[in-house]
C-alpha cells in the first residue's frame, strides 16, 4: 500500500509561469504603444461598416427559441462572464443539469437525474462528433477539452433526442459546438493561474488560405491535487496538452467544407480502492496513474441546391487511448452520417438522414476487471426522418423517427412527435412525446469485475463478482413532456417545462449460484452477479430558467429543477442496489446568476448554485458561489479575477466514486489575461 | 493551505495584471446586429425625405422595428446622443403596419417572413425607408436589404423602390450597395 504525496508538476510552475509571460510581453512589437481604437460604431464609415467583420450569435440562439424541446443555450458571453475554467463547470449553470465533481480529474454528470461516474443516458458531442464512450457508457470528461475562447455554444437538450441523435441521447443531449474558423481571425493568447488551476496557457493564430479561413491553437494546463477525507492529498492533480485546428472554406457559392482535427494528451493521478484479481482477497489503496492520448480528423461538406435544399456529409476518425487502473483502453471510431434537409410544398420541412459507425475496441486486464476476450469491433447502422408539418400559421407539428441496427441488440427504433404553437411572437407553447433507448455498452454485455471480498465462517473468503451479460436489453425511456417560452418584455423572458418519463428494462444487478473454485489461487467462493434489466422508473419534474433585465447594465438570471424519481423493481428481481441509485441524484436545484456592467469597462458576475442532498454518501446540500470582476483593459486586452466555492474551504460533491476516491472541491482564486492582436 | 501558497498564487496574478498592462490588443469583433444597428443610423445620413415628413425642423426621426427585436439595446447604444441635421433620433418597437406609419426607417424583422407581401403593400405610397434582412425581402417590395457575406454585412437596394416612396438614396450610398434583382 503506497500513500503517494508527491505533487507532480503540481505547485511549482510559478517560476515558468513567469518567464512564458516575460517572453510574451516583449514579444509584442507596441507594447507601449497608448492608441485606444474605441468600438464607436456611429463614428464608423460606410464602407468601414463594410469591411467589418461580425460575429452573428443572436441569430442562431433566435432559432432555438421556437423549439419544441426543452433547450438552454450556453453563449460564448455566458462562458467568458462565468469565470469557469472548464466545460464540466460550465454546465451547472443549465436548470436540470446535475455535475458532481468526484475529483479533480473525474465528474458525474447527468440531467433529469440517473448520476453516476458512468452516466449511460446522456450523449455528448463536440462539434458533431461524439464523445460518449461505448466501453463503459458514459464520458470520460477528463479527454474533453475545448479552448473555452473558440466555443461557439453549448447547446442542452434535457429530454430524449434519439430522433435525430440516436441511441444514448435519452435523458439529454449536450451538444458543444465551436467558432467558425472565420469567426476567430488573428491572435489570441490566454494566460491564467490560480490556486486550483496552477497553469492555464492558450496560443492561437488564424488566418486566411485562398477561399478559406484556419485556427490553429494550443492548450495546456496544470490542475493542482484535492484533498482527500482524511485531510491528505490525493494525487489527482494532472496536466494536459491540447493542438488543434479548424478551416472552414467556401468551395463555391454552394459548397462549404469543413475541416478539423484534434491531438490531445493528459498525464493524471487518482488514488483508488481496488482489489487485485491475482491477489485476493485483501483491498489495496495505491494512487494510480492515468494517460490519455487522442487523436481525430472530421471533415464535413455542405451543399445547397438551387431549390434551397441541402445535404450534409460528415466524416470523422477519432482514437483514443486511455490507460487507468492499469487497463489499457484503446478505442478507434470511423464514422460516415449524411443529411439531407428538404421542403415539400410550402408547409413540410423535411430532414432525413443515414449513418454507419465502426468501433474498434481493445481493454487490456485492469487490477480487477476484464472484458470478454479484449476485443471487440461493431457496427452502427442508423437512419431517420423527421418531417416538419406547418398545420396553421402558428401551428406546426413535427414527427420523425430514427431507425438503428446495433451488434448488442439488433434493431432499434425512436419516433418522436412535437406540437409547437407559437400564438404570437413572444410566445411559445410545445408538447412532446419520445422513445429513446441506451444501448448496452461492453461493460454491460461481456465484463468481470471483481468488486469486493468477504471472509466465509471458519476459514477462507468469498469474492463478489458482476458479470456483463451477452443476454442485456436496451433501457428504453418513453416520455411525454410540454413547456412554454415567452418574452414577457423587453426586459424579462420565461422559458419552463414539465416532464413525465417511463423507463421500462432498467438495468438490474441478479445474483446466481455461488461456487467454489481453485483458479486463480487460493481456493475461495465466488458470489456472481449478473446484469439483467428487471426494473422499471417513473420520473416526473419541472425545469425554469428567466432572463431578467433589471437594468441595461444588470441583468440577473434565475433557474430552479425538481426532480422526484421512483424505481419499481420487477418482482422476479433479486437485485439490492438498483433502488437506491434515486439517491445518487439531487430534487431540487437552483442557479442564479448576475451579470453587471459597471463604468471603465469593468464587469462583475456572481454565479450561486444551490445543490440539493444526495442520498448516496450520503452528501449533504451545499451552495456554491462564484464571483468575477473582468476589466477590459484596453480593446483586445482582458484581464479577470475569479473566487470560486468562496462558501467554503471544502466540500464533496459525489461520494460512489466506484475504485475513484473522492476528492473535495476547495475554495480557489484563478486569475486570466486575454490578449487578441 | 499554507501560507506560503497564497503568496504563491498572489505573485501570480499580479503578474498576470501587469501582462494585461503592457499588452496591446484589436479591438473585438462586434455583433451582426451593432454592425446592422450602425446601418440604420447611416441610413439617416444618407437618405434624403420629403419635406412633409416631418412637422417641424427639429422634429426628432423616427426608426421602428417591426416583428421580433434582434437588436436588444444596440439600436438605442448606436443612436444615444447623435443628431442628423440637427435631428434626435427615436427608437421605437411597433406590431403593426398602422403603428409604424409615423415611423421613417422601419426594419422589418424576419420573424414577420409570412406577411413581407402584406406589411410592404402597407407602406406604399408613404415616405418610409423599409429595410429587412430576408432573401426575399425587395422581391416583396422592400427597399433595403441586409446580407450576410463572409461573416460581413452587405446592404442590397432596390432603387426604384425608393424612387416611388420619394426617398432619395445618395449616390454614395448607392455605389457601395447591391442593385437589387427584380
Amino acid at each position: 500500500m503506497t500513500n503517494n504525496r508527491a505533487r507532480g508538476p503540481n505547485r511549482r510552475s510559478v517560476g515558468r509561469g513567469a518567464w512564458i509571460l516575460a517572453l510574451i510581453v516583449s514579444a509584442s512589437p507596441n507594447t507601449w504603444a497608448q492608441k485606444s481604437k474605441d468600438l464607436d460604431l456611429a463614428q464608423a464609415s460606410l464602407e468601414d461598416l463594410m469591411n467589418m467583420q461580425v460575429t452573428s450569435v443572436s441569430k442562431r440562439s433566435q432559432k432555438l427559441s421556437s423549439a419544441g424541446a426543452a433547450a438552454y443555450v450556453i453563449t460564448q458571453d455566458d462562458i467568458r462572464r462565468s469565470g469557469m475554467t472548464n466545460i464540466p463547470d460550465l454546465l451547472r449553470m443549465v436548470p436540470g443539469v446535475d455535475v458532481a465533481r468526484i475529483n479533480a480529474n473525474t465528474w458525474a454528470i447527468s440531467i433529469r437525474g440517473f448520476n453516476y461516474r458512468y452516466s449511460t443516458k446522456v450523449l455528448v458531442l463536440i462539434d458533431g462528433r461524439t464523445v460518449y464512450t461505448p466501453g463503459f457508457s458514459g464520458v470520460y470528461w477528463d479527454e474533453q477539452d475545448v479552448p473555452l475562447e473558440d466555443i461557439d455554444r453549448i447547446e442542452v437538450i434535457r429530454g430524449p433526442g434519439g430522433t435525430v441523435w440516436g441511441a444514448n441521447a435519452v435523458n439529454g443531449v449536450i451538444n458543444i459546438i465551436t467558432k467558425k474558423a472565420t469567426d476567430t481571425q488573428g491572435g489570441l493568447a490566454s494566460l491564467g493561474t490560480g490556486s486550483e488551476d496552477n497553469a492555464r496557457a492558450l496560443v492561437q493564430y488564424g488566418g486566411k488560405l485562398g477561399k478559406g479561413s484556419y485556427r490553429a491553437f494550443g492548450n495546456y494546463f496544470n490542475v493542482a491535487n484535492g484533498q482527500l477525507a482524511n485531510g491528505s492529498d490525493s494525487a489527482d492533480g494532472w496536466h494536459a496538452i491540447h493542438g488543434g485546428f479548424r478551416s472552414d472554406w467556401d468551395l463555391s457559392q454552394q459548397d462549404t467544407l469543413t475541416v478539423q482535427g484534434d491531438l490531445f494528451g493528459t498525464s493524471e493521478g487518482q488514488t483508488v480502492t481496488t482489489l487485485f484479481s491475482n491477489q485476493l482477497p485483501a483491498f489495496h489503496t495505491l494512487t494510480d496513474k492515468v494517460a490519455v492520448g487522442s487523436g481525430n480528423i472530421l471533415g464535413r461538406w455542405g451543399h445547397t441546391f438551387s431549390n434551397g435544399s441541402e445535404t450534409t456529409l460528415q466524416v470523422y476518425y477519432d482514437r483514443v487511448r486511455r490507460l487507468d487502473e492499469a487497463s489499457l483502453d484503446t478505442l478507434n471510431t470511423g464514422d460516415v452520417d449524411f443529411q439531407y434537409h428538404f421542403q415539400i410544398g410550402s408547409r413540410q420541412d423535411v430532414l432525413a438522414g443515414a449513418g454507419y459507425r465502426l468501433t474498434d475496441h481493445n481493454i487490456s486486464p485492469g487490477y480487477e476487471i476484464t472484458f470478454g476476450t479484449g476485443h471487440r469491433r461493431d457496427s452502427l447502422y442508423s437512419t431517420f426522418l423527421q418531417d416538419q408539418i406547418q398545420l396553421t400559421n402558428s401551428l406546426a407539428l413535427t414527427v420523425g423517427s430514427k431507425f438503428e441496427h446495433n451488434d448488442y441488440t439488433g434493431f432499434e427504433f425512436e419516433p418522436s412527435a412535437q406540437l409547437v404553437w407559437t400564438p404570437s411572437d413572444r410566445q411559445t407553447v410545445w408538447t412532446s412525446a419520445a422513445r429513446a433507448i441506451r444501448q448496452p455498452s461492453w461493460f454491460d454485455a461481456e465484463s468481470k469485475l471483481d468488486v469486493a471480498t468477504f471472509p466465509l465462517q471458519g476459514n477462507g473468503f468469498g469474492l463478489v463478482q458482476l458479470n456483463g451479460s451477452l443476454a442485456s436489453k436496451a433501457e428504453t425511456l418513453l416520455d411525454f413532456e410540454a413547456g412554454y417560452r415567452i418574452q414577457a418584455s423587453k426586459q424579462l423572458s420565461l422559458d419552463a417545462s414539465v416532464f413525465r418519463s417511463r423507463y421500462s428494462r432498467i438495468q438490474t444487478l441478479e445474483p446466481a449460484t455461488p461456487y467454489f473454485t481453485f483458479n486463480p489461487p487460493p481456493p475461495h467462493l465466488v458470489a456472481p452477479s449478473y446484469w439483467s434489466n428487471l426494473a422499471r422508473a417513473h420520473d416526473y419534474g419541472v425545469e425554469f430558467s428567466a432572463n431578467w433585465n433589471v437594468t441595461s447594465r444588470w441583468r440577473l438570471s434565475p433557474g430552479f429543477s425538481f426532480l422526484q424519481m421512483k424505481i419499481l423493481m420487477d418482482p422476479s428481481s433479486h437485485d439490492t442496489s438498483t433502488a437506491a441509485s434515486v439517491g445518487d441524484s439531487p430534487k431540487h436545484q437552483a442557479q442564479l446568476r448576475s451579470t453587471f456592467n459597471l463604468p471603465h469597462n469593468l464587469e462583475w458576475d456572481t454565479l450561486a448554485y444551490y445543490v440539493g442532498a444526495l442520498g448516496i454518501g450520503p452528501v449533504g446540500s451545499y451552495t456554491r458561489l462564484d464571483t468575477r470582476i473582468g476589466w477590459r483593459f484596453k480593446e483586445g486586452v482582458d484581464f479577470s479575477v475569479a473566487g470560486q466555492n468562496l462558501l467554503r474551504p471544502l466540500h464533496f460533491e459525489f461520494l460512489d466514486g466506484l475504485q475513484v476516491n473522492p476528492t473535495q472541491a476547495e475554495r480557489s482564486v484563478v486569475g486570466r489575461v486575454t490578449w487578441r492582436f | 493551505m499554507a501560507f506560503l501558497a497564497h503568496r504563491n498564487v498572489a505573485c501570480r496574478l499580479a503578474l498576470l495584471a501587469l501582462v494585461a498592462i503592457h499588452v496591446q490588443g484589436q479591438p473585438p469583433i462586434p455583433d451582426e446586429y451593432q454592425v446592422k444597428a450602425a446601418f440604420l443610423f447611416n441610413f439617416a445620413k444618407f437618405v434624403e425625405w420629403p419635406a412633409a415628413t416631418f412637422k417641424g425642423p427639429e422634429d426628432p426621426l423616427a426608426i421602428c422595428v417591426l416583428g421580433q427585436d434582434p437588436f436588444g439595446t444596440m439600436l438605442e447604444d448606436v443612436v444615444r446622443h447623435k443628431t442628423v441635421l440637427n435631428r434626435t433620433f427615436v427608437i421605437r418597437e411597433v406590431s403593426n403596419v398602422q403603428q409604424a406609419m409615423t415611423c421613417q426607417i422601419v426594419f422589418v424583422s424576419a420573424s414577420e417572413r409570412k406577411r413581407f407581401r402584406a406589411i410592404l403593400d402597407g407602406f406604399k405610397g408613404h415616405s418610409i425607408l423599409t429595410v429587412g434582412e430576408a432573401e426575399d425581402f425587395t422581391a416583396n417590395g422592400g427597399i433595403i436589404n441586409f446580407k450576410l457575406k463572409d461573416a460581413r454585412v452587405r446592404i442590397e437596394i432596390d432603387a426604384a423602390a425608393a424612387d416611388r416612396a420619394g426617398l432619395r438614396i445618395s449616390s454614395k450610398l448607392l455605389s457601395l450597395a447591391e442593385i437589387a434583382k427584380r
